[in-house]
């Protein structure tokens, strides 16, 4: 699905990433664990073509991320707010990104009951724009965003981040769903480790731009990185 | 404590990631300026002769008190538009071991740094000397100045005081509109009332009794303290938040829905526009321009020949395009990271900007017809003017949208704000004001006015025809471009 080839990017003589070779199944769900300045960030943004690689490529479905726009057409990401139109409502924001997919209001709304649990009320008609809702709460919106898109591709930069418990383990009951379902290939950063082995099939550990560990989640691996992490103290 | 925060406060001014960086930038702005407040020197030093031929039955310093009290009434009206409130840089203070009182003194002490209490010094002090001074004697001008001083921070604070009241309650601004209103209708309609006389009194008094000018400071200080002791019971994050959590709606433009994805672009920018602070009040100030017409028009000596309809025109066609274009992409450099990952053509990008150049540039065509009245060719060449806009300025803007790479925000007011300006808003303007007068006085010097208006017409009608072609150059730019403009918007 997805073939990364001799990737770098270089920031004033210091690389943050580099990566001789990677390659994406359909249908994986990928764990991206790593420390704070490991990469994680600046690969989804490379992934997503918002900056510009130093060299190597990232080949989607056999066609160059920065050299055609036919990943967004099945690729959805949420990484940060920045991604989101704040000074709409959640509800408008939705049906903005349904429509650049095509999809009109009902069968937006259709999509959103499946949410409801997830949003636990806080989200829909409230009447509030997107800058006045919680960080949480935008970040429930994001990933929302991008599963109404129906993607064959998802990214989720730090999804568990700012968002309650419960939410939590409701999002990853849908990561997995949809994994199961609908078998989208879906790249998952995150800090919590306990998360990630949970939902993901491979891990991969980045240190310093590099991939130093790229396994198959099995139940020695959640014991692995933490040995990993705190040998790194 | 309050040097260290006013350090602070002028190290986030000088390290704030777009402050304009270049030195080029900063010395045009101290130009510009100085020249808006030589222009106010100019004007105080000519006060005594234009309050002599305004009211030629009064002496001077009569004219002058009766002047005073409707400046300072209609400084606050100023102000409430315009006064920006010191609020969000104390977030990071609040918890640490300050005290409370030092936060809100430093936080009144920095809000005096502004124009508006300047410009009343600039305005009257040179009169005061030339004419007071002389005439009156030493205690009675500094009665005056005095007197101005105390009525300028009593405003400022009184102001500040009152825009948050206004924020936590808008029914305030309600019944402050109201009494305006009436003082207004009683003094200039109906006569019942005279602001005018008032504001004699007051001030004659002074002139009399130097020493009563102190009343104004204790004004003053009292309204220090009422702002204070405001601000004391209130400064918790949620409640000086500039905007009210009211409710919102969503809005539905239907209008738009026969554009496809252009349209649904256009009606978001359309919301951008609407629902916040800065690109709304840029929006206000360019429908004023509408009135341009009215100072040129109307003055016989400055609206020879077509020239001032050709800038008239030009104007009031084109301000939308001039005013909210030369931030292009910048206004949504909060979200312009989700704008290049979400399945947007660029060229519908492109497409849907011209779509919103073209319903404002009409409306505002239709907004100038009345400008009949001074004659129809003048409709002619807002017609004209108007071509060109669409033709040329447009992309002009749109050129110079591809090299700006500075992010504003939005929730900030327009005024005097120079968040986002760069080199590119200065070299576009150059273009935008000079290229249409190019093409017309040389042959209007040769006796041939009605053959440059046509050239102009016929440039902009070709610019509009040809205009898929720019979209693709512009298109491919933007593809070279992407990823220096993301990064200059990005906020980290």
């Amino acid at each position: 699905m997805i073939e990364i080839q001799n990737l770098k990017k270089v920031y004033s003589g210091v690389v943050v990433v580099n990566i001789p070779k990677l390659s994406i199944r359909k249908g994986e769900t990928i764990g991206l664990v790593g420390n704070n300045g490991a990469g994680k960030t600046t690969l989804f943004r490379m992934m997503l073509d918002l900056i510009r690689c130093t060299s190597g490529q990232i080949i989607s479905k056999e066609a160059d991320v920065s050299k055609n726009d036919s990943w967004k057409n099945y690729t959805a990401a949420y990484l940060d707010e920045g991604f989101l139109i704040d000074y709409l409502t959640p509800e408008e924001y939705f049906y903005y990104i349904g429509s650049l997919h095509n999809l009109n209001k009902p069968e937006i709304d259709l999509q959103l009951e499946k949410f409801n649990d997830f949003f636990n009320a806080e989200i829909l008609n409230k009447k509030k724009y997107i800058r006045d809702l919680s960080k949480g709460n935008q970040s429930k919106v994001g990933v929302a965003a991008c599963l109404i898109q129906k993607p064959e591709v998802l990214m989720l930069d730090e999804p568990f981040a700012n968002i309650d418990p419960s939410t939590q383990i409701r999002l990853k009951n849908m990561i997995r769903e949809i994994n199961r379902e609908k078998h989208i290939t879906t790249i998952i950063s995150s800090h919590d480790l306990n998360h990630l082995t949970d939902v993901c099939e491979r891990i991969l550990l980045m240190e310093k731009g590099l991939i130093i560990k790229d396994m198959e989640t099995n139940k020695n691996t959640l014991e692995e990185l933490e040995d990993y992490f705190s040998v790194l103290q | 404590m309050t040097i260290t925060l006013i350090r602070h406060q002028w190290r986030s001014f000088w390290r704030a990631k777009n402050s304009g960086k270049s030195l080029t930038i900063r010395i045009i702005m101290a130009v510009l300026i100085l020249y808006l407040f030589s222009n106010l020197i100019l004007l105080s030093f000519y006060l005594d002769k234009i309050l002599e031929s305004v009211f030629p039955d009064l002496n001077l310093i009569s004219a002058f008190s009766a002047c005073l009290l409707y400046y300072f009434l209609s400084d606050v009206l100023l102000r409430f538009q315009l006064q920006e409130l010191p609020t969000l840089s104390v977030k990071p203070y609040l918890i640490q071991n300050i005290k409370r009182k030092q936060i809100i003194n430093y936080l009144s002490l920095v809000s005096l740094a502004s124009g508006f209490n300047l410009a009343p010094f600039v305005l009257t002090l040179p009169f005061l000397i030339k004419v007071i001074l002389p005439q009156q004697g030493l205690p009675v001008f500094l009665g005056f100045l005095v007197s101005i001083a105390g009525l300028t921070f009593f405003n400022h604070f009184f102001s500040l005081w009152f825009k948050r009241k206004v924020n936590l309650n808008a029914w305030w601004m309600l019944a402050f509109v109201v009494s305006i209103g009436l003082f207004g209708l009683l003094d200039l309609k109906l006569h019942l009332l005279s602001i005018n006389s008032f504001s004699s009194v007051i001030f004659k008094s002074f002139v009399q009794q130097p020493v009563l000018a102190l009343f104004t400071i204790l004004a003053a200080l009292m309204m220090y303290r009422i702002n204070f002791s405001f601000l004391n019971s209130n400064l918790y994050l949620d409640e000086m938040r500039s905007s009210s959590a009211s409710s919102k709606s969503s809005t539905e433009i239907p209008f738009l829905n026969r554009f496809g994805k252009q349209g649904d672009l256009v009606a978001n920018e359309l919301k951008l526009i609407i629902r916040n602070k800065r690109p709304k009040s840029a929006i206000m100030m360019s429908f004023f321009f509408l009135f341009y017409g009215l100072l040129f028009y109307g003055n016989p000596k400055m609206g020879v020949g077509y020239g001032a309809s050709i800038f008239c025109g030009m104007f009031m066609t084109g301000i939308f395009i001039i005013n909210y274009g030369q931030f292009m992409f910048s206004w949504q450099s909060s979200h312009f990271d989700g704008l290049l990952v979400n399945k947007i053509g660029i060229e519908d990008f492109f497409k849907s900007k011209f779509l919103l150049f073209t319903i404002f540039s009409t409306i505002n065509l239709i907004l100038t017809i009345p400008y009949v009245y001074f004659g129809w060719n003048i409709i002619l060449v807002h017609f004209i003017m108007y071509l060109w806009n669409m033709g040329v300025n447009t992309l002009l803007v749109l050129y110079f949208a591809n090299r700006n790479y500075r992010r504003i925000d939005l929730s900030k007011s327009a005024s005097f704000n120079w968040e986002g300006v760069g080199a590119s808003q200065w070299i576009l303007s150059i273009p935008l004001l000079v290229t249409p007068f190019v093409i017309f006085y040389p042959l209007d010097f040769l006796g041939y006015p009605e053959a440059g208006l046509a050239i102009i017409a016929v440039t902009g009608i070709a610019f509009i025809v040809t205009r898929p072609f720019w979209i693709s150059k512009l298109v491919s730019e933007f593809n070279a471009k992407r990823y220096a403009i993301a990064e200059g918007f990005r906020n980290d």
